[in-house]
């Protein structure tokens, strides 16, 4: 545990150096969220309800994709990708630290200080454009909201760990990413808008993907628009998921680490 | 002036072409960026196509000048990315220090970095579709007339030029930082915010957008122009506006380069 807790301190002071980096990165972050947010604010207008959410709810949800983005698809272990590629990962076969741990610390290092930063942004622009926004009515809906939010952060985790294992058998790592991890992920995760607005022909198809789960269902819970049953059924499946991709990026793993030839290393 | 024209464009179509034989190299990662591009856009096209449907209207435009405004961010977003891929190459060069060896090229000192590599994937994407805007330009009647055609293409080129500035600036930091990529990237993020009519935004932030970082001249003052909604000051302004910024672009340029340090050559 010591050695994980080093970890972070190393990662976290890793930021204070590349602090431009992390700089315009937050600022990207920031430019998105306005994007959508006055888009959103131009197509209610002085409309209260548009397909199926009122204007508070809409604008919740963009907060809350700010949120979620940052809490559950902010994450390092896309790196891992890169170091089985130039051999950087013969290093942790030597060293009495586990791999999958290891890109988990550094995971929580990168959400914490991502939400530091989007709690002061988010501050700021509410203080500035004052939008309503929604809050639940019940008290069980942030525990329930707090369950899937877990959930969906550990599933993201073996996602992005078992697209990144990958890396062991092809060199087009990053075509691979971009297409499933970021492109499909994404928009199936429901990171830049509803999915319900969809058609819901299109939208039954992408409730059988583990990837609303990550953003979409969390949200639908947060706006109360789930009842008892289906927040149920929501983290049943997506406990499933997740032992699946578990299961999934640990066998890809192990499978993967046999046949490692460290290139370059 | 001609000879060195014709010159420049010979050894651009030759730096192409290599371009186009590496990617040939790694076919499955080619295919995988192209399902990407496409997918990204077709799902993001459903998404307005469906919300619009909805709502008739956006800031005063209708459904078809939205979509129109999003077909040219996406022509010129893909342009640009086509022409000046070269960028984001740039980085290892400098770090490297093997940019030296380009330096000692009879060629101007930022053809290697802007136009360094050609994303011949973008030129799949972009024309089948500039036959598609074509199409639904003249579908839907949102084609002011030849002379607003003309005035079109001559802002089109104009907002090359401003990107050629932008990219050369962000080549100019790379040389004095070493840090391009996320500069790019903000880059990207900015111009993203004109998929939709930029009026959608508050006042200050169009202000923001068309004289510190004008993506409202790249973008929304070619689409206002051939819907003949622009009038004459604007027109010169954004002639204006380019000329400043691939002035001070080319100015900083030298200076970043007097700065060239050659690392580890």
């Amino acid at each position: 545990m010591k050695k994980y807790l080093q970890l972070a301190k190393i990662t976290f002071q890793e930021y204070f150096v590349y602090r431009l980096n992390f700089y315009l990165w937050r600022f990207r972050s920031l430019v998105f969220f306005l994007t959508l947010l006055f888009f959103w604010l131009a197509i209610y207008g002085n409309r209260t309800e548009f397909l199926g959410y009122q204007k508070s709810q809409m604008l919740t949800y963009v907060v809350g994709i700010a949120f979620l983005r940052t809490i559950v698809l902010g994450s390092r272990s896309a790196d891992l990708a890169g170091q089985v590629r130039s051999g950087e990962l013969t290093k942790f076969f030597l060293q009495p630290i586990k791999t999958i741990s290891f890109w988990f610390t550094r995971d929580l290092v990168d959400k914490f200080l991502n939400l530091l930063f989007f709690l002061i942004e988010i501050s700021v622009v509410l203080s500035i454009l004052k939008f309503p926004v929604y809050l639940p009515q019940n008290l069980p809906t942030y525990f329930y909201f707090f369950i899937l939010s877990l959930l969906a952060v550990l599933l993201y985790f073996f996602l992005s760990f078992t697209l990144s294992v990958v890396a062991f058998w092809t060199e087009d790592v990053w075509a691979t990413r971009w297409l499933f991890g970021v492109i499909f992920l994404e928009f199936l995760a429901g990171a830049y808008f509803p999915l319900d607005v969809l058609p819901s022909w299109l939208t039954r198809i992408i409730y059988l993907t583990p990837f609303p789960y990550l953003v979409f269902f969390p949200l639908k819970i947060w706006l109360e628009q789930f009842s008892g049953g289906m927040i149920i059924q929501a983290i049943l499946v997506c406990f499933g998921w997740l032992i699946f991709f578990c299961w999934l990026a640990t066998f890809l793993w192990k499978k993967g680490a046999k046949n490692y030839g460290a290139y370059g290393g | 002036m001609e000879r060195t024209a014709a010159r420049l464009i010979k050894i651009w179509l030759m730096v192409s072409l290599r371009a186009f034989q590496s990617q040939l190299v790694s076919t499955w990662a080619s295919i995988l960026f192209t399902i990407g591009k496409i997918a990204r856009f077709l799902l993001f096209f459903v998404f307005l196509f469906v919300v619009l449907s909805s709502t008739k209207t956006l800031a005063g435009y209708t459904r078809e000048q939205v979509i129109f405004f999003f077909l040219v961010f996406n022509l010129i977003d893909i342009m640009v990315q086509f022409l000046f891929r070269g960028v984001y190459h740039f980085r290892p060069l400098v770090i490297s220090g093997n940019y030296d060896l380009d330096l000692l090229k009879p060629l101007p000192s930022y053809f290697r970095p802007v136009f360094g590599f050609t994303d011949i994937l973008d030129l799949i994407t972009l024309i089948p579709l500039w036959i598609y805007f074509l199409w639904f330009v003249f579908v839907n009647h949102l084609f002011a007339g030849v002379g607003y055609l003309i005035l079109f293409f001559l802002l089109l080129t104009n907002s090359l030029i401003l990107a050629f500035a932008f990219h050369l600036f962000a080549c100019g930091v790379c040389v004095l930082t070493t840090e391009i990529d996320h500069l790019v990237l903000v880059y990207r993020d900015l111009t993203s915010m004109a998929k939709f009519p930029t009026d959608i935004y508050q006042k200050a932030i169009q202000g923001i957008l068309t004289f510190t970082i004008p993506v409202v001249i790249l973008i929304t003052v070619p689409a206002k122009a051939l819907l003949g909604l622009l009038s004459w000051p604007w027109i010169i302004l954004a002639f204006v506006i380019s000329g400043i910024f691939l002035w001070g672009s080319l100015k900083f340029w030298r200076f970043a380069l007097s700065k060239y340090s050659s690392a580890s050559s």
